[in-house]
């Protein structure tokens, strides 16, 4: 494992860190503040400029900036998560039958699919959030659907790729069922992209996750949420510009985290990258 | 010739199954298209009589038949929201998105390929890791954020651009190209940074080519290498990704278009569903989807264009 020497030079050592540190924070920040500090109104300090009191300053209801992101981190990693899971657990056994078993299937399931990509995904999405009515749960529903196709299309090619394989092909003759090919050859040798594929689809995942809730499509107030937080800040962003920059430079942190650990990750398990 | 008759024959069928899914989406809708119409107070006895008349009780696949029927001989329905015919409504927004999307391409494009070209002429050295990050940065920032940064810079601060509203493109050409650059710009930042990674590893592939090899042997210029010899072989891959971000580029005007105000399609898209006016959703997502598909499909026809090696078949 020489490659894994990747995971240490600067791309791999910032993105890391950056993922690190907004997991911790999604864990760990909803234990230790509490929920009021983020839902505290403090009339007399409206849109204040950050300051000791208040270290990122405050939003249009005196709610203070830093503790409301905190929290958001939580509503993010959770939805993007959720949604990314969904996505792979529909997915990934349509992709691995569509290309496992080819024919007639893999046809039906790929022009299904190629249609499906027609849809921009932030237009589906939306759209199966307006369906089911906006929610953190419809959410992650929406963005996992959207998400569906593309990791199926992946998944669907590699595992074309694998079957076609000398070693698939001795198992097969040594009278391997197609479960145990499946499970046992296809979907470990398949296993390096999937990874560094849903990890690129956490940060698509968080991506859009902050627009459906800007667009007030997504999470609902109460809910501390970062794309939320982008919207509340559009009517004052002449006097208070902090609004929208604490919350969009979260948002950028962790998808500019996860994409860099994303490509230094391709560069550690696929070999044939380079 | 035979190919795209075959191209056109699976695009109709796409089509179909874009219409079937666009129709089983909105049709679990839980909002009442006769309620809607009459509003929350109306009396139980006519919103019967309007569902009956509006064909809500019919069977599904009477009232999908229907439907399809009505967007292929041109009658497209009627907006809820709007009290007009779907129609033309449509052709006017689309017009104003095409502005955005070309000019946002274009922007794109500009920008994109001589960084990426520079990043894979120069790999690995310090000029690349600077456009690398720079397109990384790029891919991690929300296109709202960019074009909320660009409100702030040129419209708030500087007073150069307008920041939000739309002007027709046919009444003042300058003013409608003034209105619609700020959130181009901003949808182009986005997809640069997809395009310029693109680029790059296209063009590392190519330069390290025997034909390039041979062109700097026999003491052409390097700007000719790269430029010339180089970058023409990058033409059809990049054109064909830039056609797959076009359904980026069409699921990003919907955030951009609300966030500057500019009525185009992705604002009128974004006003049907917050209203839940079922007819204009059914329309708008088809569009968009169909629209998709078709630059996708001209991309594919325009390839042996850019690459006269591929043939067609």
């Amino acid at each position: 494992m020489k490659n894994l020497k990747k995971l240490f030079n600067p791309k791999g050592l910032i993105g890391s860190t950056l993922v690190i540190l907004v997991v911790l924070i999604a864990i760990f920040a909803p234990l230790i503040i509490p929920p009021e500090y983020a839902t505290r109104m403090d009339m007399r300090a409206r849109l204040s400029p950050p300051d000791f009191s208040h270290w990122l300053g405050t939003d249009q209801l005196g709610r203070d900036l830093f503790y409301r992101m905190m929290l958001g981190a939580r509503t993010s990693i959770n939805i993007a998560t959720s949604a990314v899971l969904m996505s792979l657990i529909i997915g990934l056994p349509l992709g691995l039958m569509s290309g496992y078993f080819g024919g007639r299937v893999d046809n039906v399931l790929m022009r299904l699919v190629d249609t499906l990509l027609s849809f921009p995904a932030l237009l589906l999405a939306l759209t199966i959030s307006a369906v089911l009515g906006p929610s953190m749960q419809n959410t992650i529903i929406a963005i996992g659907i959207a998400f569906t196709p593309y990791l199926a299309r992946l998944i669907r090619g590699e595992a074309l790729r694998v079957s076609q394989m000398p070693y698939v092909e001795a198992a097969i003759s040594s009278g391997a069922t197609h479960l145990r090919l499946i499970i046992g050859h296809v979907l470990p040798n398949i296993m390096p992209v999937i990874i560094v594929q849903s990890t690129i689809s956490l940060a698509f995942a968080i991506l859009a996750e902050a627009g459906l809730s800007f667009l007030g499509l997504g999470t609902q107030p109460p809910e501390a949420s970062w794309g939320l937080m982008i919207q509340a800040s559009r009517d004052y962003l002449d006097r208070a510009p902090w609004t929208a920059l604490v919350p969009g430079t979260a948002v950028a942190l962790t998808v500019l985290g996860l994409n860099m650990f994303g490509d230094v990750l391709r560069d550690v398990l696929d070999p044939r990258s380079d | 010739m035979a190919y795209i008759i075959h191209r056109l024959f699976s695009m109709a069928i796409t089509l179909f199954l874009i219409s079937i899914i666009t129709f089983t989406v909105t049709n679990i809708l839980p909002g009442d298209v006769a309620m809607m119409i009459m509003g929350t107070q109306s009396n139980p006895e006519a919103l019967a009589n309007l569902r009956e008349n509006l064909g809500l009780n019919d069977p599904l696949v009477y009232q999908y038949s229907k439907w399809i029927i009505g967007m292929l001989t041109g009658d497209w329905g009627n907006s809820l929201l709007f009290k007009m015919p779907i129609g033309p409504i449509l052709l006017q927004k689309m017009t104003a998105s095409g502005l955005i999307v070309l000019l946002s391409m274009i922007i794109a494009l500009a920008l994109a390929v001589p960084l990426g070209v520079w990043s894979a002429v120069y790999k690995n050295k310090w000029q690349d890791t600077v456009s690398s990050s720079a397109s990384i940065v790029g891919v991690s920032l929300p296109d709202f954020f960019w074009g909320i940064m660009l409100i702030l810079l040129f419209a708030r601060a500087l007073g150069w651009l307008p920041s939000s509203g739309f002007v027709d493109p046919g009444e003042d050409f300058l003013l409608a190209l003034k209105h619609a650059f700020l959130p181009s710009l901003a949808l182009g930042l986005g997809l640069m940074a997809h395009l310029t990674r693109m680029t790059r590893a296209t063009m590392t592939g190519i330069l390290s080519q025997e034909f390039i090899r041979v062109a700097r042997a026999k003491g052409l210029a390097e700007r000719v290498v790269v430029w010339q010899y180089g970058l023409a072989n990058a033409v059809g891959p990049v054109m064909t990704v830039a056609g797959l971000q076009m359904g980026y580029l069409f699921g990003s005007i919907i955030v951009m278009e609300s966030l500057f105000n500019y009525t185009g399609m992705g604002w009128l898209t974004y006003q049907a569903l917050l209203n839940r006016d079922i007819p204009l959703i059914q329309a708008t997502v088809f569009v968009i989807a169909a629209v998709v598909m078709l630059i996708n499909l001209i991309v594919d026809l325009l390839y042996p264009f850019f690459d006269p090696r591929i043939k067609l078949k």
